[in-house]
């Protein structure tokens, strides 16, 4: 009996290690290898995650590369996961999200012939290229690290739009934006949210709430974003914007139970959550797949750019913007239409700034 | 009255009273905080079913993934087979049906599995709960990527309770409470009775306590101890799995991998705090969960007069404590109780010994 219960733990300890990395190939030699590490959480997120992985994957088949992912599992795995495609003589690793952003630099300092890609990453480093926990960012990171891009969006242009759309189409003049954990790429958005909908209301009432500092929670736990944007519901809020990831899942559903509009995030969330279509009135997207995906080939051209590399309205063609209205184009009249376009072309020209905290 | 809420400190806790009591009255709070603790208080009944009869489980966590995985996917699958209108009753279908069935099953399932490790098997049951941990998030995680599942069986749709009884005064907000949620949230309260008065009323409760107190009595007296033991695990694998359920068919209609989020823990910690009684668990849940909900009230409507001048204050002073004193609130209320707050709390004398019935010579 002893025995056989040794082997049964032995068999899914077995099964946990080898779903957890079941893909680490051994790649042939000479060949263009592009691989992902993923923030914490999973792949198939429905946002940055899966955006990246898409881009990566996409740009590698062009390319011809090998590609593969390492899905972060814990915040303190990131410089492992890291050094294992460089171990593995990896040319181009894309890392996902804020969190992983010191980490990257440290690696693209230690390894000058791999080309590193950081989604949603300011790049803060002193004069000798380390990261700077002093955020005094002396240091040029295009020049001390020409083998590393920091791909920042505009994420508070996009929530400056769906606030204009929220501003005009709530009827209670009050509207909710629910955060999962407050990132600097989260509060952009939300900050841009709620000037967007201040700009075609001044007297608009906007609530917010954050779901979790850890982002393990706060992004993946679409139970809690339910019963939170039920209380926004019960203080009359009747437009919701999510910037909660698969959390935000919880909130759509909980505008569609009740009636009232929703606001996606990052990518067009009718094509992601089809079931959800009838109240989700728009998305603020940045153009997460494509830009990775073009940023991944420049790496194995010499037109790849270093230092931190902006991405918005101004960018061609533009990385930010709403996504179709599908069922709901009604609900957007020309009017509504108008100033949306206005707004646009104001933040292509630079002339309008929405505030990103 | 607001000579009262004047005194200095004592005022303030009076003020809050009295906006706890607005919140919980008029805010339409109280369905939000059941639900919460919905799986919560479900996991909490699954760790008194184990631990009464002497079987430390932590393993409630992954039980309860590994339910709301099997659960989700089953309603999946029957909805794509056989899709049918929601029902007047719940909004219920026949793949929501499948789905709890499902989910339940699933929890009966990795309970026989933890109740042959530490019974049968002998085995240290925080390593039984632990392997349960890992092997669910795991093995949920694998299947979720495998089949990506796209589309969705929908939910539960809350009870619509009449306007008249949710406004009756005094009551009606503790009326909302239990009736305008899903099925499974209003099982709970149900769930909780039955097991409070078969573990204290009942011939199966006395046995299960001897028991979980001692085997060796028990057994003396005739009571087959492994065979009480391995149908209570398996009891408390329905809880598990109607809680699993109840997260990916009622809460919300998509599975995510590692979605429980602890709450398999925080059961552990509400059933302690319960002093290993269904009700007290129960009201741990409540506790634990509406301290969660009144932290989001307390942002989105800030309380008036000078408690809220004052945590105005705060939150200018202080923001990032201000904003994560409320999101650890739970957490904070968790290790104070646990602490000894709630007094001195006694877990059952043989909780998570093997029974081994002496070889006859």
């Amino acid at each position: 009996m002893k025995k056989l219960y040794i082997v049964v733990v032995a068999l899914i300890a077995a099964s946990f290690v080898l779903s957890a990395c079941g893909t680490a190939a051994p790649p042939a030699a000479d060949e263009l290898k592009i691989g992902v590490v993923t923030d914490v959480g999973q792949l198939e997120d429905k946002s940055f995650n899966q955006a990246s992985y898409e881009g990566g994957k996409a740009a590698a088949e062009k390319l011809g590369a090998t590609f593969d992912v390492i899905v972060t599992q814990n915040i303190s795995d990131y410089k492992q996961n890291i050094q294992t495609f460089v171990d593995q003589g990896f040319d181009v690793i894309i890392t996902v999200g804020f969190l992983i952003g010191t980490d990257t630099a440290i690696a693209a300092k230690e390894n000058p012939d791999v080309k590193f890609i950081g989604v949603d990453q300011n790049i803060c480093v002193d004069e000798q290229g380390a990261p700077d926990a002093t955020f005094t960012c002396a240091g040029d990171a295009a020049t001390l690290l020409p083998n590393y891009q920091g791909i920042l969006f505009a994420e508070e242009q996009a929530g400056y739009l769906a606030g204009i759309v929220a501003g005009s189409i709530s009827k209670t003049g009050t509207i909710g934006s629910v955060a999962g954990t407050s990132l600097p790429a989260v509060v952009a958005y939300i900050a841009g949210y709620e000037a967007g909908a201040k700009s075609v209301n001044p007297d608009i009432k906007t609530l917010t709430q954050e779901v979790n500092p850890d982002p393990a929670k706060g992004f993946n736990d679409p139970a809690t974003g339910k019963a939170i944007a039920q209380q926004f519901i019960a203080q009359g809020a009747d437009v919701l914007f999510q910037v909660a990831g698969l959390t935000g899942q919880g909130v759509l559903e909980a505008a569609c139970d009740a009636g009232i509009y929703g606001i996606g995030v990052d990518v067009d969330q009718v094509q992601t959550l089809p079931n959800l279509s009838k109240c989700i009135v728009t998305s603020a997207e940045k153009k997460l797949k494509d830009t990775i995906q073009a940023v991944a080939e420049s790496a194995a051209t010499d037109e790849f750019k270093a230092g931190e590399v902006f991405y918005n309205a101004a960018s061609e063609p533009p990385a930010i913007g709403l996504s179709p209205y599908h069922d709901l184009e009604s609900v957007i009249t020309p009017e509504i239409q108008a100033k949306l376009d206005d707004a646009f072309a104001k933040m292509k020209s630079g002339e309008l700034k929405p505030p990103r905290k | 009255m607001d000579v009262l809420l004047d005194i200095p400190v004592l005022g303030f806790i009076l003020q809050f009273l009295v906006y706890l009591v607005q919140v919980i009255g008029s805010g339409h709070i109280a369905p939000i905080i059941l639900g919460l603790a919905t799986p919560i208080a479900l996991g909490a009944l699954c760790g008194v079913m184990n631990e009464r009869s002497g079987v430390v489980n932590i393993g409630i966590e992954g039980m309860m993934l590994f339910s709301a995985y099997v659960a989700f996917m089953t309603a999946l699958f029957v909805h794509q087979a056989f899709p049918a209108e929601p029902g007047a009753l719940f909004g219920a279908t026949p793949a929501l049906i499948a789905g709890v069935v499902a989910g339940i099953a699933a929890g009966m399932l990795i309970s026989l599995l933890h109740a042959w490790l530490s019974i049968s098997v002998r085995a240290d049951q925080i390593i039984s709960g632990t392997i349960i941990n890992i092997t669910a998030l795991g093995l949920t995680s694998y299947l979720n990527r495998l089949i990506k599942p796209f589309d969705s069986a929908g939910t539960f749709q809350s009870f619509r309770p009449p306007a008249g009884l949710v406004n009756l005064p005094g009551i009606g907000w503790l009326l909302e409470m239990f009736t305008a949620v899903g099925p499974i949230a209003m099982s709970v309260l149900v769930l909780v009775i039955i097991t409070q008065v078969m573990l204290f009323r009942s011939r199966w409760g006395l046995r299960t306590r001897a028991v979980g107190e001692h085997p060796k009595a028990a057994d003396t007296v005739g009571i087959n101890v492994i065979a009480l033991r391995y149908r209570n695990v398996l009891i408390g694998g329905v809880f598990a799995g109607l809680a699993g359920a109840y997260l990916t068919l009622e809460a919300t209609g998509s599975f995510q991998n590692n979605m429980t989020a602890g709450r398999g823990f925080i059961a552990l910690a509400a059933m302690i705090f319960g002093r290993w009684t269904p009700l007290g668990a129960f009201g741990g849940a409540l506790l634990f969960m509406g301290s969660q909900a009144i932290g989001v009230a307390i942002r989105l409507a800030p309380p008036s007069g000078d408690l809220g001048t004052f945590l105005a204050g705060i939150q200018q002073a202080y923001p990032s404590i201000y904003n994560n004193f409320f999101t650890g609130l739970p957490y904070l209320l968790t290790i104070i109780v646990l602490a000894g707050v709630v007094g001195r709390s006694n877990a059952p004398a043989a909780d998570g010994k093997p029974y081994e019935k002496e070889s006859p010579t």
